[in-house]
């Protein structure tokens, strides 16, 4: 292993790999490299990027961990020195005038950077390029708002708002923050569109009753209450991973932020304690930093209501050493399964639990399996179903397919309403499109984001 | 488009700013470097009008026909406590309009506030277009944090005839603490105080900035009380000194009396900073045998003390209030700011500082720090600028009548725009054929002193005992306190709906009259303001308020 500085060079042969690259790696500011043999921690790296038309951009960082993503396979996870604005900006507009052209050529082909989402979708995609037609573009940003107005409608205030259901005011408050400066109307002044504004309005309203439903602990008890969580669970978890350390107790919740004394958690969401182990590993890499929240909302949650004569294929007791194993978690090495007395009628939250760590490390394979085989036996259950094509979905967003991926978040919704996660997928998938679509209208009216 | 300039329409002074290429709030200076522009207008017996600092003078030889303070009746209604109090004190008439609104009578002619607060905000205009060199067309515009829809909407509306599109009205405070940079500090939920003491109002505001967002909590003040309260305490102890030496009563002589009120405002200004100056008068009027008055003090910042130690005092009990309706302790603020003019006055900051216990924040100009942080949110507007967003609130309660004389409220005040509220009403008789909803703004119990907004009606009502029909009543309030509202039937779907735009007062027929009497009033001049390839026309050296075509010195 070297130890001195090492250098690469990296040729993107398409405008797809260099967008894929720039969205997965370079904007987090980080960069992904498979190696065989990885190179030390602290190794000093210097990339020659060739783009398709032939520029070079020199990249530098130090290598910052070693990793093994799933999708990937093994190698480094690098820390990249900060890229200079000049660079950023030669290679969005670089993409942005291939997308252009892409568009022209053909719909179906376009980038990765602005794929059509399902509700969207009534009809081709209007072309929309540097220099192309501003209406266009304004209509399709209009109906990217409309589908996001629409999938945040499904959401409970938790979700609409991006935040854990162990969040503390100071969270509440930064997320609406966020949020506002992101949705207000006054953010689409600029614009000529009153719809966009009227739209926009929409979803800012969504946004500030799910605050004023939020914004103090009295007020999320009760929502948390009316979700049927537990309330009054400590909050002292600022971050996922810190806790995933510490093996909850009676936490039903593979993110297990918050702790949840057993005596706290009303009928509805009752289950043996955990019995999957807590991954020690660190995050993949393919998980976009933006789904941090994810961690604290985990179980399909059984709304009051919404289980239409399958509540009881929930709670269903389910052998679940048989499947588990196989469909291999892996439990890291020294971690033991608690035991729960009597191993047999464990309750599938705790599988679901399992399933979904195996989602969050990226291994969407053997999740899908995992609920193939589940599903089989338990023909009814629709949160299995709807775990399919969950499955099926992140896969396909890890594949950058977006289309595919909101496809399957939607029917993994319309089978089970309550699947929270396919909820979030699909709201995050089209809060980034809507902020794709502005910016791109932004860029085309010539005024910055 | 043009670009978005932030305007501070004043009591007293009024100032613009503009954005810089930097990204910067800057005021927009006159060409004869002035950097506020006095909110007076004055209409010479030809019907001539002349804004700003030579509007101000012509108080002292045309009272009736200069005025001033038209924003203490811009919206409101004649019979109001506060206008009758302006009424008895101001030098021109207020008149009541046929809808019982406050205008003011000029040589026999009905003027509406709001078209006395076009005149000067089409000076202010000017001042920017000719600093610019470019038309503008587009203005954020800032009122105090207590004004109702309908004060806001004549605001609006005193644009429109200016010529001014008002993309939006902001809240003074939260202007105030924009362009501080109060939402710079990166720490979680802040509380701070606006301290506004300006030429005729004193305001205070306790605000809340939490990530980028800005919320008022309270307001309090004093609308009659203001930095020239404390000029006039100094001018009456100059009427009574003259009056010992001379027997000579200078109240009577308007040129002495308007001396006498500059010098003392300058010798205020001086006194802010040092301890002592001196008030010189040659030729202040004559005595009783003919031999000319002048008049010369050495003034200490001591006596200026003395001679306004109440109005000091008067300042204590809003703030308290505002501390006590925000539900804040003095030590919670983290940070005071101050706005007017006369906050630079070293008692007022003591003031602050023994009630709040707090040393304000003196890193802006307290003049022009309200219009650039319209500015600033002009900026935001525009898309220049992402750094914060403001969040307005629906000023009063918004419900319906109850009954005879009840009022629910369906919509609370201080909620964040925009906003919807649902709410279910049932019938009250049976076999109700429709029912009528009428809409109200305001916080009393008692319909009466409320303002109605509109109203909706749903007619064809199924049949069905009282209570048993029931009606779903939603309201939708905009960003720019646009206001629909929807009445539902539940089980028959059937709904009526209206949308209420703020009234200012005046009708949209109104306001376009008045612009067309204008329009013909410049063509029977000859001239229209207008740009020729889109640069100012500038026709005399020096800058003028007034507008040219309606100046004759300047018609050349």
């Amino acid at each position: 292993m070297a130890t001195g500085a090492l250098s690469i060079k990296l040729k993107c042969a398409s405008w797809q790999q260099l967008s894929t690259i720039y969205k997965r790696d370079l904007m987090r500011g980080a960069m992904f490299l498979k190696a065989s043999t990885p190179p030390a921690v602290g190794t000093q790296v210097r990339i020659d990027l060739t783009l398709p038309s032939g520029t070079v951009i020199v990249l530098t960082g130090t290598v910052e961990q070693h990793v093994t993503d799933p999708q990937r396979g093994s190698g480094v996870e690098l820390k990249l020195a900060p890229i200079p604005a000049g660079t950023i900006w030669m290679i969005e507009s670089a993409l942005t005038a291939e997308q252009g052209k892409k568009r022209a050529q053909s719909p179906a082909n376009a980038g990765v950077p602005v794929a059509p989402l399902p509700a969207t979708q009534s009809g081709p995609v209007p072309a929309i390029g540097a220099g192309e037609d501003l209406a266009a573009a304004e209509t399709d940003l209009v109906r990217a708002l409309v589908a996001e107005a629409e999938s945040l409608k499904k959401l409970n205030p938790f979700l609409v708002l991006g935040i854990g259901y162990e969040a503390n005011d100071n969270d509440v408050r930064a997320a609406f923050g966020e949020l506002t400066k992101r949705y207000h109307p006054d953010r689409f002044a600029r614009y000529e569109s009153t719809e966009l504004r009227n739209v926009a309005a929409e979803i800012f309203i969504l946004i500030r009753d799910a605050y004023r439903r939020v914004c103090d602990d009295a007020s999320r008890t009760q929502v948390l209450t009316s979700l049927g969580r537990p309330s009054g669970a400590p909050r002292a978890i600022p971050t996922p991973t810190t806790m995933r350390a510490t093996p909850p107790h009676g936490v039903p919740r593979p993110g297990g932020v918050a702790k949840i004394p057993p005596s706290q958690i009303p009928p509805i969401t009752r289950v043996p304690d955990r019995t999957t182990p807590l991954p020690q590993q660190a995050q993949p890499s393919s998980i976009p930093t933006t789904r941090v929240h994810e961690q604290a909302t985990k179980k399909p949650e059984p709304l009051p209501g919404r289980h239409e004569g399958n509540d009881n294929t929930t709670k269903k007791p389910e052998p679940l050493n048989a499947e588990k194993r196989p469909t291999g978690t892996s439990p890291p090495p020294g971690s033991v399964r608690p035991a729960t007395g009597s191993p047999a009628p464990v309750a599938e939250t705790g599988e679901h639990g399992a399933l979904e760590d195996m989602l969050d490390q990226g291994r969407f394979d053997e999740a899908l399996s995992a609920y193939r085989m589940l599903s089989k036996k338990n023909p009814n259950d629709r949160t299995l179903r709807a775990g399919i094509e969950l499955c099926e979905g992140l896969a396909a967003l890890a594949q950058r397919d977006r289309l595919e991926a909101a496809q399957r978040f939607e029917a993994a919704l319309e089978i089970d309403p309550s699947n929270e996660r396919a909820a979030r997928e699909l709201a995050e998938m089209r809060r980034q499109a809507t902020n794709e679509r502005k910016g791109l209208l932004s860029r085309l009216m010539g005024k910055k984001e | 488009m043009s670009r978005i300039i932030g305007i501070d329409l004043g009591t007293t002074n009024s100032c613009v700013a503009v954005l810089d290429e930097k990204g910067v709030p800057r005021t927009l200076v006159a060409a004869d470097g002035e950097r506020t522009i006095p909110s007076w207008v004055s209409w010479a017996q030809t019907g001539q009008i002349t804004v700003g600092t030579r509007a101000r003078r012509q108080a002292v030889t045309n009272p009736a026909a200069t005025i001033y303070g038209a924003k203490r009746l811009i919206g409101r209604k004649v019979n109001a406590d506060d206008v009758s109090w302006f009424a008895r004190l101001a030098p021109f008439r207020i008149v009541a309009a046929p809808n019982g609104d406050a205008w003011v009578r000029v040589n026999g002619q009905p003027i509406s506030p709001q078209e006395v607060a076009s005149h000067v905000l089409r000076a202010v205009r000017k001042v920017a277009e000719q600093a610019l060199g470019e038309p503008v067309t587009r203005a954020v515009v800032t009122v105090p944090a207590y004004f109702d829809e309908a004060q806001r909407q004549a605001t609006r509306d005193a644009g429109q005839i200016a010529g001014i599109d008002v993309i939006r009205i902001l809240n003074e405070p939260t202007a105030a603490a924009l362009a501080y940079g109060a939402h710079r500090v990166r720490q979680g939920r802040r509380l701070i105080a606006v301290f506004d003491l300006g030429g005729g109002t004193f305001d205070i505001s306790i605000m809340s900035v939490d990530h980028g967002i800005f919320e008022v909590l309270s307001t309090g003040g004093d609308s009659a009380l203001g930095g020239e309260d404390w000029d006039r305490r100094v001018q009456e102890r100059i009427v009574d000194e003259v009056f010992d030496q001379y027997r000579v009563d200078l109240t009577g002589i308007p040129m002495a009396m308007s001396r006498m009120r500059e010098a003392c405002e300058q010798a205020k200004k001086a006194l802010s900073v040092d301890r002592e100056t001196t008030i010189q008068l040659p030729f202040l009027a004559n005595d009783q045998h003919g031999a000319p008055i002048n008049y010369e003090r050495m003034i200490t910042r001591e006596l200026f003390e003395e001679l306004t130690k109440d109005l000091l005092e008067r300042l204590e009990p809003p703030v308290t209030r505002a501390l006590l309706d925000a539900g804040v302790a003095p030590g919670d603020l983290e940070e005071v700011l101050l706005v007017g003019g006369m906050t630079r006055w070293p008692a007022v900051q003591d003031f602050i500082e023994r009630k709040l216990g707090k040393k304000p924040s003196k890193g802006a100009n307290p003049d022009e720090v309200v219009a650039l942080g319209a500015a600033a949110y002009a900026g935001i507007l525009a898309g220049e600028s992402d750094e914060a967003q403001l969040l307005d609130v629906t000023p009063h309660d918004i419900g319906i009548r109850v009954g005879d004389s009840g009022f629910a409220t369906v919509l609370p005040r201080n909620s964040m725009l925009p906003v919807r509220a649902k709410r279910l009403f049932a019938t009250t008789s049976d076999n109700q054929k429709f029912v009528s909803i009428e809409l109200y703004q305001g916080e009393s119990q008692d319909l009466t002193k409320n303002r109605k907004l509109g109203q909706v009606t749903l007619d064809d009502l199924p049949p069905g005992p009282a209570g048993s029909v029931r009606v779903e009543l939603v309201i939708t309030v905009d960003v720019e306190a646009m206001l629909s509202v929807t009445a539902r039937e539940i089980r028959t779907g059937r709904e009526a709906s209206v949308t209420i735009r703020p009234s200012g007062g005046l009708s949209q027929r109104e306001i376009v009259e008045i612009i067309n009497r204008r329009r013909q009033e410049h063509s029977a001049v000859g001239k229209l303001p207008q740009f020729e390839g889109g640069a100012m026309r500038v026709t005399t050296r020096e800058y003028a308020i007034a507008r040219p075509d309606e100046d004759p010195d300047e018609k050349k």
